[in-house]
């Protein structure tokens, strides 16, 4: 479990995490989800107790991690995967890394196996490792002292595709064996595949915080029904119709509309109703991208609205 | 929701042993430890047997108003150290100052986010690795000065071990001044620049002019309280005021660095 209360971050002028406050809960992918500067990066150095917030806590099972003695055991973080000493080998840096939280020897083979690293890459010096292989030596990292928590941050960068099928079953197996698991990304089509559960924000202010499928259908602006008819006059009288009953609709050639504000079901008994003739009637469900686009859309105006009228913030959490 | 992962035991080792063990780990893991190690050996030996030979010469030359007789092997130990120490301290400079370059420290904070214990990890294995060196050097400067000088040499055994000692002990004390400096300073250039600032510039400066109170200024500065102490001086102070001296500053320097890494973010 983490628990932020509260937590924010001036660097000068800048507030880079306003007043952040939310659980992250065990048993569960939290995806953290945020345009580029929106405070991610931020927010897990705070968690992990590398940069001191300004106000507010960041817990990691109830304690702050610089009072963790043996925090491994706890947490593992895979941060930037570049933090690796240019001239150090693989191996020797995961074998410090368990001496210090006195991690048995053996546990750096087992977590080299776990993450696909033979002994040939383990004994290669950081300066010659790939984006992909330091993403794995990081998680490698993470997993040492078999942590309750792990965080992960934009962990399928550089990783090649199966790579990223990997991490995205590692992540979900993790949080399967009841673990606490934060995914932080800005690719959100492998967020919606990954994480049960969102945590967005905005210029370093909370978002959303909500199960992925609802963010996504919070999104609904952008969640629409797509209708397809041999008739251009049928359906012209039904987009008028539609228009009437408060949905917005979009001519798709003269044989298609795509509508938006009004269910499936309605945009069929309309139809059925005028007689309209239809080929196609399919609701297509609002992409996570949709969903975020429009969710970080408000974050901007929301910069420049009144401090408390966060509009978007309502939609999604109001429910 | 499945169980809670089962909680391993934990480790039966203190945190800042493990500290201890991990600044060991990758102290050795790095070539340049080495190869810092290997420049000292060729320094002092290239030192001390320059030393030696000026003894010699001034032994040996027509000049007799600069002969000085017999010359202890710790004496010239001592004298190399002058240089040699440059390549030493690099080991304590290295240690924390590679961290801030590469990124690593972030690594280092989330295994022991104590930073009091980070610091005294580094510096128990930088004394202990500078000391050791330290005995090393002394050795390989005795063996050289003794080739060199010849007859003009001698190491009566309690004085040339006090004065290997005493290098090791200077050394030691030199390299955790330069982790501590480091530890607030961040860029190993910058580092350095103070270091030799402190050790020898400043110093230098202070007693060119001849001017009693500013040679007393200069007396308080490590290298000169170091050099006090090698020396076995009585004057101005004892030898073990020097001695701790040079630890008040070595202690100081890693006590600013806890504070600098308590309060930056990593």
């Amino acid at each position: 479990m983490i628990t932020l209360r509260g937590l924010t971050k001036r660097f000068g002028p800048t507030t880079a995490v306003d007043d952040l406050t939310v659980d992250i809960a065990p048993g569960r992918v939290t995806g953290f989800l945020g345009p580029n500067g929106a405070g991610k990066s931020t927010t897990m150095r705070m968690i992990l107790g590398l940069d001191r917030p300004t106000a507010g806590r960041a817990l990691v099972d109830g304690r702050p991690y610089r009072e963790l003695r043996h925090p491994l055991h706890t947490v593992g973080a895979l941060l930037d995967a570049g933090a690796i000493h240019p001239a150090r080998p693989g191996r020797a840096h995961l074998l410090a890394t368990a001496r210090s939280n006195g991690i048995d020897r053996r546990r750096v083979d087992e977590v080299l196996a776990l993450v696909g690293l033979d002994d040939r890459a383990a004994a290669k010096p950081g300066r010659t490792l790939s984006l992909g292989m330091g993403q794995r030596l990081g998680i490698a990292g993470a997993l040492l002292g078999d942590p309750p928590v792990l965080l992960f941050d934009e962990p399928v960068n550089g990783l090649d595709p199966d790579g990223v099928r990997w991490i995205r079953q590692l992540t979900r197996s993790l949080a399967a064996q009841g673990r606490t698991v934060l995914v932080s990304s800005h690719l959100m089509s492998e967020m919606q595949q990954t994480a049960d559960h969102l945590v967005v924000i905005g210029r370093g202010r909370l978002i959303a915080d909500a199960p992925t499928a609802e963010v996504i259908a919070g999104g609904s602006a952008a969640a629409s029904v797509r209708v397809r008819g041999p008739q251009p006059a049928g359906l012209a009288e039904l987009a008028r119709r539609l228009a009437g009953d408060g949905g917005v609709v979009e001519a798709d050639g003269p044989h298609g509309l795509t509508v938006t504000g009004l269910t499936v079901d309605r945009v069929g008994d309309l139809a059925y109703e005028l007689g309209v003739a239809l080929h196609e009637l399919t609701p297509v469900a609002a992409s996570l991208e949709q969903a975020f686009m429009a969710l970080t859309d408000g974050s901007v105006e929301y910069a420049a609205a009144p401090a408390d009228s966060p509009t978007t913030h309502h939609r999604i959490e109001a429910r | 929701m499945n169980a809670q992962p089962a909680t391993r035991t934990a480790p039966t080792a203190g945190p800042l042993a493990g500290a201890v063990a991990a600044e060991w780990t990758k102290l050795w893991s790095v070539r340049s430890t080495w190869w810092t190690l290997l420049s000292a050996v060729l320094l002092t030996a290239a030192a001390a047997g320059q030393l030696a030979i000026y003894a010699a010469n001034d032994n040996t030359n027509d000049d007799p108003a600069d002969d000085r007789g017999m010359v202890t092997l710790g004496s010239v130990v001592i004298g190399s150290l002058e240089l040699t120490q440059y390549a030493v301290l690099a080991i304590g400079l290295l240690a924390v100052t590679a961290e801030f370059g590469t990124g690593t420290l972030r690594t280092t904070l989330r295994c022991t986010p104590s930073r009091g214990r980070v610091l005294l990890a580094k510096a128990a294995v930088t004394g202990a690795v500078t000391f050791g060196s330290g005995l090393l050097l002394g050795g390989v400067g005795a063996l050289v000065a003794g080739a060199v000088l010849g007859e003009w040499g001698h190491a009566p055994l309690g004085g040339t071990v006090r004065d290997v000692l005493a290098s090791a002990a200077y050394l030691a004390l030199v390299g955790v001044l330069a982790l501590g400096l480091g530890a607030v300073l961040r860029s190993a250039v910058l580092t350095v620049i103070v270091l030799i600032a402190v050790l020898m510039v400043v110093p230098l400066s202070l007693q060119e002019p001849g001017i009693a109170v500013l040679t007393r200024i200069a007396d308080g500065f490590p290298g000169v309280a170091g050099g006090h102490f090698l020396a076995g001086d009585a004057d101005p102070y004892p030898p073990v005021v020097g001695l701790l001296l040079l630890a008040g500053w070595a202690a100081a320097a890693l006590a600013a660095g806890r504070v600098a890494l308590r309060h930056r973010d990593a």
